[in-house]
């Protein structure tokens, strides 16, 4: 579905991504994880083209993408992004925010998009919420919305960036929920986070990456039982 | 002290009448001072967002003459550069003159306001597909707008208060007749302090009436 090859990333001197092979297939859930600095973000940026990688390439549901050529915002409406902090318009309201783009981009007409906006807002349970302002929300509440945002423009794949780590921790469970209800529909799904509980729930699959390569990749049985790597022997005992 | 009292309200209910008519004319100065600042301000502040290095260069050469320069002597080049050679009235030299100034002021507003805005707003805006003219239209430019509201108040009142330098040209607005007055009565201690009482007056009016307006904006959205 998504196919990062030889993908390099560098801000002026830093090389941030030294070379990243990533093939994920359809309907799969990979969790990244690393330590602080490693490239996670940068990454899923570089998915997204909200960064352009310097070497590389990277391919969407079989079409792979020349930057120069291609309309980059069309492709970025393929692939749903949603941010540690939420980023919701807040000039808008929740429902406002989740059918913005459909009308925007799509042209999709006011009406079949509001009923859009409001079947996804009750499928991350805040239908009752459709008319308040995000700063009335609940951080859970927030990115849930973010969530029902990115789905509005029924991407390809999702990216998520660490989705939990602005949250108080009774609210990571709400978040956590919908993200894995999303992998059961069959949601094609890169997550970076920290929870090693909803990584070895619903993680296909696992990578590590460390200073800009990835070290491991393997499923949550193996990722856990039998890290390969020395570094992921590390971060595995820290985070547990 | 009490005499003091008596010969300022003497002078006030002497003046009155006057002073209405050139507060009217100190509002309208100020009025289309801001309005025509914000017109011309908006231009330039998109001029220096805009990525062209030339537009940018042009932009900054406005605001950096404006700002390196007095109003009284942006007043005095435009009065006898324009007037002079367009027949142009007093009234419309001064009011062009305080909207040329507030350009520069408030370009960089409208400016601050614009980068203001947190780039997660741009991220997530372009994540979902929206284009940089959509994202800047939808998402950028009416979160500035309302960024750039208390400030620009702030610009009305300051403006309020420079609108007396206009005086310089033969504008009849409030500064102009205190300044006859005190000349023309030979009590100029008191007439300046009544049209100190005068700006005082509408400051603290104004201030009031643009906080309700912010406190109402906030209600709901931030
Ligand atoms: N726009 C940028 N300009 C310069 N350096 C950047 C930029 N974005 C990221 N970096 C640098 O790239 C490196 C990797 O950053 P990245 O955000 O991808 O790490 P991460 O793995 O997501 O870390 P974290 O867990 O802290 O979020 C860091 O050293 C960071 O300072
Ligand atoms: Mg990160």
């Amino acid at each position: 579905m998504i196919i990062g090859e030889n993908i390099h990333k560098s801000f002026g001197d830093l090389e941030v991504l030294k070379g990243v092979d990533l093939h994920v297939q359809p309907q799969e859930v990979v969790v990244l994880v690393g330590v602080s600095g490693s490239g996670k973000s940068t990454l899923l940026r570089c998915f997204n083209f909200l960064e352009m990688i310097n070497e590389g390439s990277i391919t969407i549901d079989g079409k792979k993408v020349d930057p120069k050529k291609d309309n980059l915002t069309k492709i970025r409406a393929e692939v749903g992004m949603v941010f540690q902090h939420f980023n919701l318009f807040p000039h808008k309201t929740v429902l406002e925010n989740v059918i913005e783009a459909p009308i925007t981009v799509k042209k999709m007409n006011k009406e079949k998009a509001k009923k859009l906006g409001l079947e996804l807002l009750e499928k991350v349970g805040l239908s009752d919420k459709a008319d308040v302002y995000p700063s009335k929300l609940s951080g859970g509440q927030k990115q849930r919305v973010a969530i029902a945002r990115s789905l509005a423009m029924e991407p390809k794949v999702m990216l998520f960036d660490e989705p939990t780590s602005a949250l108080d921790p009774e609210l990571v469970g709400e978040v956590l929920q919908v993200m894995k209800q999303l992998a059961e529909e069959g949601m094609t799904m890169v997550v970076v986070t920290h929870e090693m509980k909803f990584a070895k729930e619903v993680a296909d699959r696992i990578i590590m990456i460390d200073q800009g390569t990835i070290i491991e990749s393997a499923d949550p049985e193996n990722f856990f039982g039998n890290p390969q790597h020395e570094r992921t022997r590390q971060f595995i005992q820290l985070v547990e | 002290m009490f005499e003091l009292f008596g010969t300022v309200f003497e002078v006030f209910m002497r003046t009155y009448p006057g002073f209405l008519e050139a507060t009217v004319v100190t509002l309208q100065l100020t009025a289309i001072g801001v309005i025509l600042g914000t017109v011309i301000g908006l231009v330039f502040a998109l001029m220096k967002i805009s990525g062209s290095k030339i537009l940018q260069w042009i932009a900054n050469i406005y605001i950096t003459v404006i700002r390196g320069t007095p109003l009284i002597v942006q007043i005095m080049f435009l009065y006898f550069g324009i007037v002079e050679i367009y027949t142009m009235s007093n009234f419309w030299a001064g009011a062009i003159a305080l909207g040329v100034h507030n350009g520069a002021y408030i370009a960089e507003i409208f400016r601050g306001a614009i980068q203001g805005v947190d780039p997660g707003q741009r991220e997530a805006s372009m994540s979902l597909g929206m284009n940089r003219k959509q994202t800047m239209q939808r998402i950028v430019f009416p979160q500035a707008l309302r960024r750039s509201i208390p400030p620009l108040g702030n610009q009305f009142i300051i403006t309020l208060k420079d609108s007396s330098l206009v005086y310089i040209i033969g504008v009849a607005e409030i500064f102009s007749l205190a300044n006859r007055e005190a000349a023309q009565s030979f009590q100029p201690f008191e007439s300046f302090l009544v049209v100190a009482l005068y700006y005082l007056v509408l400051v603290m009016i104004f201030t009031y009436l643009l906080r309700w307006y912010e406190n109402r904006l906030d209600v709901d959205k931030t």
